[in-house]
């Protein structure tokens, strides 16, 4: 992709968000609902730049952040080393796919609360939870490119040296990498649902307790803040993300 | 250009030429050594629906040291696993091959394959690909580098060296999987369908350069094919193959002299004889509708 193509592209996605906000405005301007129960656009990002001010807001926005990158970077590490196992282990395969298959479905939320019991109301929970939920679709995608890497450049490979155990590191992985960073976009996308829901569920700080508390004292404008503060935390990781993953995958077609 | 490239390269000791060969005007009485011997080898696979297929069926076939051969025969006809036993990358069911008198147990880097779909690393670039080999062997990052940028030069790749292969047309990735497997010197080449996937202009500027490379520096070569005028003009000799089984047909000695220039051989009628008599024992064979 070039460089006009890139402006084009950001452009062409800012039109519906442009249009989101544009129904949004419309259906507060029309009366269509209470402005003390749907506050308009403008008044919310007023309040977003008070609170982003704040010291307070800032300390939310990092406990959601820390709770988010430790959970997700145990999945990356655990789904990574599993998967690359089980691709190249028949019995590591043997002993994982059924676990996987009965665990990978479960909706990992159904755990909290038992995860709440044994670790408290900090951070561990959350993070337990956080990786749980993006573990699966990052380990199954290592598993999924591990396991198709072409057997010629295996081959080539060790014809010119490598020895078999070194194979993993010098040829699976590296081309197993473009299945691998898709399954960690979706891990980090389940991620930044999974930490708000938690915080929302059962939290002392953090962003998904900041609208719990809104919610509940019914000030609409405080609600839609953390709402917003989340939706751009996970366009910029996203476009983070992007960013490692088309240096990394530079050499293959089509990223 | 492309000579002298090859004789820089030689000069630098990348290709070791062997001298009693370069010497070989008068070809008296050389000794020639088995460098590959494939004894009784047979191979069967397991199909899906469990039935045995017999691919390859006692197969025996010695290749001298220094020699051009090439395997010839219809579709799955089983030359792809002759040469993959070869490699050292599938284990025969019967039979053994041997490399220098050694059994063959494993891919190893004095054999070096080059496969028709050009297998190159796609995370690496050009230079990086063909340093790989030269790395493993334990060759220093800068001399290997050196080696290997004066091999892309060889191949005729000088101002690439740091394009990824999704950048490349295929007649320059196919340059540089055969700069990639020559940066390791094996004694072995071995060719499967390297040029198959070509253009008819790209494969004879190909095939060229590739018995350029080899008449300086005398590598034994296996080389697959499906065409019998590139098995004729290559090789010292034609391996014939048939199908269901995979049997040797016939081996035919190409007698024609080196080094061989394209244009005079199409006139030769020496090599059209060659190629006109193959393509009737194809013919007689009759063996062109797949069966399994
Ligand atoms: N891994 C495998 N499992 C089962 N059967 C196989 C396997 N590899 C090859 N065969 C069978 O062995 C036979 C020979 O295959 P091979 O690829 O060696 O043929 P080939 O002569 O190289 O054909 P082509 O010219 O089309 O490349 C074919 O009938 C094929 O179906
Ligand atoms: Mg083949």
């Amino acid at each position: 992709m070039n460089g006009r193509d890139a402006t084009r592209d950001v452009l062409l996605g800012l039109i519906p968000i442009a249009l989101l906000l544009a129904i949004w405005q419309g259906t507060v301007s029309l009366g269509l609902a209470p402005p003390t129960l749907l506050p308009p656009p403008g008044l919310v990002f007023m309040r977003m730049a008070q609170l982003l001010a704040t010291a307070s807001f800032n300390q939310e926005i990092l406990a959601t952040l820390f709770r988010l990158f430790a959970g997700f970077s145990i999945a990356v590490v655990l789904g990574i080393a599993i998967g690359l196992a089980a691709a190249v282990s028949p019995a590591i395969n043997a002993a994982v796919r059924p676990v996987v298959r009965v665990l990978a479905p479960l909706p990992k939320v159904a755990l909290y609360p038992a995860l709440l019991l044994l670790l408290g109301f900090g951070h561990e929970s959350k993070i337990t939870l956080v990786a749980a939920d993006a573990l699966f679709p990052i380990l199954l995608s290592t598993y999924y490119g591990a396991s198709t890497v072409e057997q010629k450049l295996i081959w080539s490979a060790m014809a010119a040296g490598t020895p078999p155990r070194e194979i993993l590191f010098k040829v699976i992985l590296p081309g197993a990498a473009p299945s691998i960073l898709t399954g960690c976009r979706i891990g980090l996308v389940i991620s930044c649902i999974v930490v708000f829901l938690a915080e929302m569920i059962t939290s002392t700080d953090g962003l998904g307790h900041v609208l719990i508390t809104a919610a509940r004292t019914f000030q609409a404008v405080d609600m839609f803040v953390p709402l917003i503060t989340i939706s751009l935390l996970g366009l910029i990781l996203n476009g983070l993300l992007q960013a490692v993953r088309s240096y990394l995958l530079r050499g293959f077609p089509e990223v | 250009m492309f000579v002298s490239d090859v004789e820089k390269a030689a000069s630098m000791n990348l290709m070791p030429s062997r001298s009693d060969l370069k010497a070989e005007a008068a070809p008296a009485a050389k000794p020639t050594i088995a460098m590959i011997e494939i004894d009784h080898v047979s191979q069967v696979f397991q199909t899906s629906s469990r039935q045995d297929h017999l691919a390859l069926s006692d197969i025996s076939l010695t290749v001298d040291d220094g020699a051009f051969v090439s395997i010839l025969g219809p579709s799955g006809c089983g030359k792809s696993t002759l040469l993959y036993i070869v490699g050292g990358f599938v284990a025969p069911t019967r039979g053994t091959a041997r490399m220098k008198g050694n059994p063959i147990t494993g891919p190893g880097p004095d054999r070096g394959p080059v496969f028709q779909e050009f297998a190159l690393f796609p995370w690496k670039s050009v230079l990086g690909n063909v340093m790989y080999g030269p790395r493993q062997q334990g060759v220093k990052a800068a001399e290997a580098e050196a080696q290997s940028r004066a091999l892309i030069e060889m191949v005729g790749l000088k101002g690439f060296e740091h394009f990824y292969p999704k950048e490349l047309s295929g007649g320059m990735k196919q340059r540089v999987a055969l700069a990639r497997t020559l940066a390791y010197h094996p004694a072995v080449l071995l060719m499967d369908e390297p040029f198959g996937a070509l253009d008819a202009h790209t494969r004879t500027r190909l095939q060229n350069d590739l018995l350029n490379i080899w008449e300086r520096d005398r590598k034994t070569v296996l080389f697959v094919t499906h065409s019998v005028e590139e098995a004729v003009f290559l090789s010292d000799k034609v391996v014939m193959m048939s199908r269901s089984p995979g049997r040797i047909r016939q081996i035919i000695d190409i007698d024609l002299p080196r080094p061989r220039r394209r244009t005079e051989l199409l006139l030769d009628p020496r090599y059209q004889k060659y190629v006109v008599d193959i393509e009737r024992m194809f013919d007689d064979a009759g063996d062109d509708e797949l069966q399994p």
